[in-house]
């Protein structure tokens, strides 16, 4: 180009004679050309820094590539196999295929020989149509180890719009799965524990308050028949009718009862800091759906208690969520602060603080007795349960308004005595 | 008010099973007296007379257990049967291992009840028993002079005239004098008898 601009600038001075006067507006022309070319030259020394700049990048993106911990391949979609042209040592890892061994072959043969058909089928179809494919599937390595593969693919178009090839990026998520489902089942567990404890609770209660007027009933007709002794014998046969449907009814109250007999508390060696940190694992989607964040604030080196893992998380569960219950019509920050630290020489110390709305104070001495409740969906037996299995622990579960705002419950344990 | 027999203190929140229980016992010839707080039964004089106390296990105030425990603090002696609502095992381990009578689950029959309350009063009788001849006991040991006292103490320990003398630095003459006179004053026929009556009034300390 550089050459051509000179040739169409000095043909045109060796066709022409020289004039005067002519002379002076081909100077000027050559000024500018000479200018020109200058420009030219410094844009040329530019493109050449740029070309270096881009092979700088280009080499960077790849090294990106190959250092990413997700798999990422690039798959040829013209070809009807769609042959791998591209795959990262990550995906190499993740297969358990060598280079040589993925490249210029079929992409679905990465998938292993047991992966299901007809998975591979969508996506052969959501590729024929040029569309992003998103699936978790179960796919297995050279070796036959399975693994979850969480796979995302997308059209990658050439210059025309074309879709000449796919850009994959696949991600083993096998121990992320694991390990949800290990909180999952925890959680079941313990919300199955709580609802057992909770209808235990409210038979319990409910026994109690029917097992008053029966014992009313049956000593009143004891008495009666007492005073009737040898007479009115028709009265005496319906006292006797009475006094055995009292205790026909007693015997209902007695069997379902039997039947939600608590189980007994496995007590064992328990690092309370460690039980706080598991529990608010249980309910970090709850935190995050509700907008409410968990801190935690540890004394190191808090001795060991003794108690009943489950039902301990139990309890902090149960303030926790009271806690979220608390700051739903919340404005300010939503925010759980859990304390434990040790009270004395013999007891360790739990608090739960949140920034609610409080508790009102004529509300404070009913609060952990059975059936109240200030919520409208509520059964009124979690705070009443937790603090009986504080108690069956030897230990105090109470309640404060903040100054500032929100409450704080705390519960105090003893320290096994050998770690003391 | 003119009922001669056994006191039977009833301790129930319950208004409508203080009155039932109350009704069946005074046809057995019994004298209830009931109190829907554990604070009220505590501040009521308690005469020592046979008595015994139906007590309800969960009561608004102070609890059954926790009354039981008030009770032996102030040592306040009655024989306590416990009813409870709730299907509460270790809790009536617990109450019996404190010296209860009985624990009876509501809805319990007249029967039951009889029983519990005729052992409980059996109990109380023989309480009061011992509390009499403990105070006389007592009593007696007042009038023993320091030194007779101090022979007293070291004779129930076990020590020999001969010892007692020695470790005063006394006559064995003078120690059996003293001894003879503590006899005579605890009103003791042996020194086994002595021995047990300092068993039975505490092992008393030298200033009381």
């Amino acid at each position: 180009m550089k050459i051509t601009k000179k040739k169409r600038t000095k043909k045109p001075l060796l066709r022409n004679k020289i004039r005067n006067g002519e002379r002076v507006r081909l100077e000027g022309v050559v000024k500018q050309q000479a200018a020109e070319l200058k420009e030219k030259n410094g844009q040329l020394r530019n493109g050449a820094r740029k070309q270096l700049r881009s092979e700088e990048q280009i080499h960077i993106r790849t090294k990106a590539m190959e250092s990413a911990v997700d798999g990422i391949f690039i798959i040829d979609v013209k070809k009807p196999d769609f042959p791998v042209i591209y795959a990262n040592q990550s995906f190499q890892k993740m297969t358990g295929y060598a280079k040589n061994e993925i490249l210029g072959r079929g992409y679905f043969l990465s998938y292993g020989a047991d992966a299901d058909p007809h998975i591979i089928e969508e996506i052969k179809h959501a590729i024929h149509q040029g569309k992003f494919f998103y699936r978790e599937m179960l796919s297995f390595q050279k070796n036959g180890k399975k693994y979850l593969n969480l796979l995302r693919v997308t059209p990658v178009r050439d210059t025309r719009g074309g879709v000449t090839h796919y850009v994959g990026i696949q991600t083993d998520v096998t121990l992320m799965r694991e390990k949800e489902l290990e909180i999952d089942e925890q959680r079941e567990e313990l919300l199955h524990v709580t609802r057992v404890g909770k209808l235990a609770e409210f038979v319990s209660s409910l026994a109690h308050e029917i097992s008053q007027p029966l014992t009313a009933i049956l000593s009143y007709s004891q008495a009666a028949q007492r005073i009737l002794l040898d007479r009115e014998p028709e009265l005496q046969k319906i006292l006797s009718y009475i006094i055995s449907d009292d205790q026909r009814a007693a015997e209902v109250i007695q069997r379902l009862r039997s039947l939600l007999k608590k189980s007994a508390p496995e007590m064992r060696l328990l690092d309370i800091n460690a039980l706080i940190n598991e529990t608010i694992v249980i309910i970090s989607t709850d935190a995050t759906v509700r907008n409410a964040v968990v801190k935690t604030e540890f004394d190191a080196n808090l001795p060991l208690v003794r108690g009943d893992r489950i039902q301990l998380q139990q309890v902090i569960l149960n303030l926790i969520s009271n806690s979220f219950d608390a700051m739903e019509n919340s404005q300010g920050e939503r925010e759980i602060l859990i304390r434990a630290s040790r009270k004395d020489s013999g007891r360790i110390v739990v608090e739960v603080k949140d920034s609610g709305c409080g508790i009102p104070a004529k509300n404070i001495p009913k609060l952990f007795t059975h059936f109240f409740t200030s919520k409208a969906d509520g059964l009124g037996m979690g705070l009443s349960i937790s603090r009986s299995i504080i108690e069956a622990h030897g230990g105090q579960l109470d309640v404060e308004n903040n100054p500032e705002r929100g409450a704080t419950f705390y519960f105090t344990i003893p320290v096994d005595k050998n770690d003391a | 008010m003119s009922n001669p027999g056994p006191t039977i203190y009833i301790v129930d929140d319950d208004l409508s099973v203080c009155r039932a229980l109350s009704l069946l016992l005074k046809l057995h010839g019994f004298k209830p007296q009931t109190f829907t707080r554990s604070a009220d039964f505590l501040a009521c004089s308690h005469p020592k007379v046979p008595s015994c106390l139906v007590l309800d296990i969960r009561l608004p105030d102070i609890n059954g257990l926790a009354l039981q425990d008030a009770m032996a603090e102030r040592k306040l002696i009655i024989p306590i049967i416990f009813i409870t609502g709730h299907g509460d095992i270790p809790m009536s381990v617990k109450a019996m291992k404190a010296g209860a009578v009985d624990f009876l689950p509501k809805p319990f029959t007249e029967k039951k009840l009889l029983n519990a309350v005729t052992a409980a009063i059996l109990k109380s009788k023989a309480q009061n028993r011992e509390q009499a001849e403990i105070s006389k006991i007592k009593r007696r040991v007042k009038t023993l002079s320091p030194r007779e006292l101090e022979v007293f103490r070291l004779v129930a320990k076990g020590m020999l005239s001969k010892q007692i003398a020695r470790k005063r630095g006394t006559s064995l003459q003078t120690i059996k004098v003293h001894r003879g006179r503590v006899m005579q004053k605890m009103q003791a026929k042996t020194v086994t008898e002595l021995i047990r009556f300092a068993q039975k009034c505490g092992i008393t300390p030298p200033e009381r």
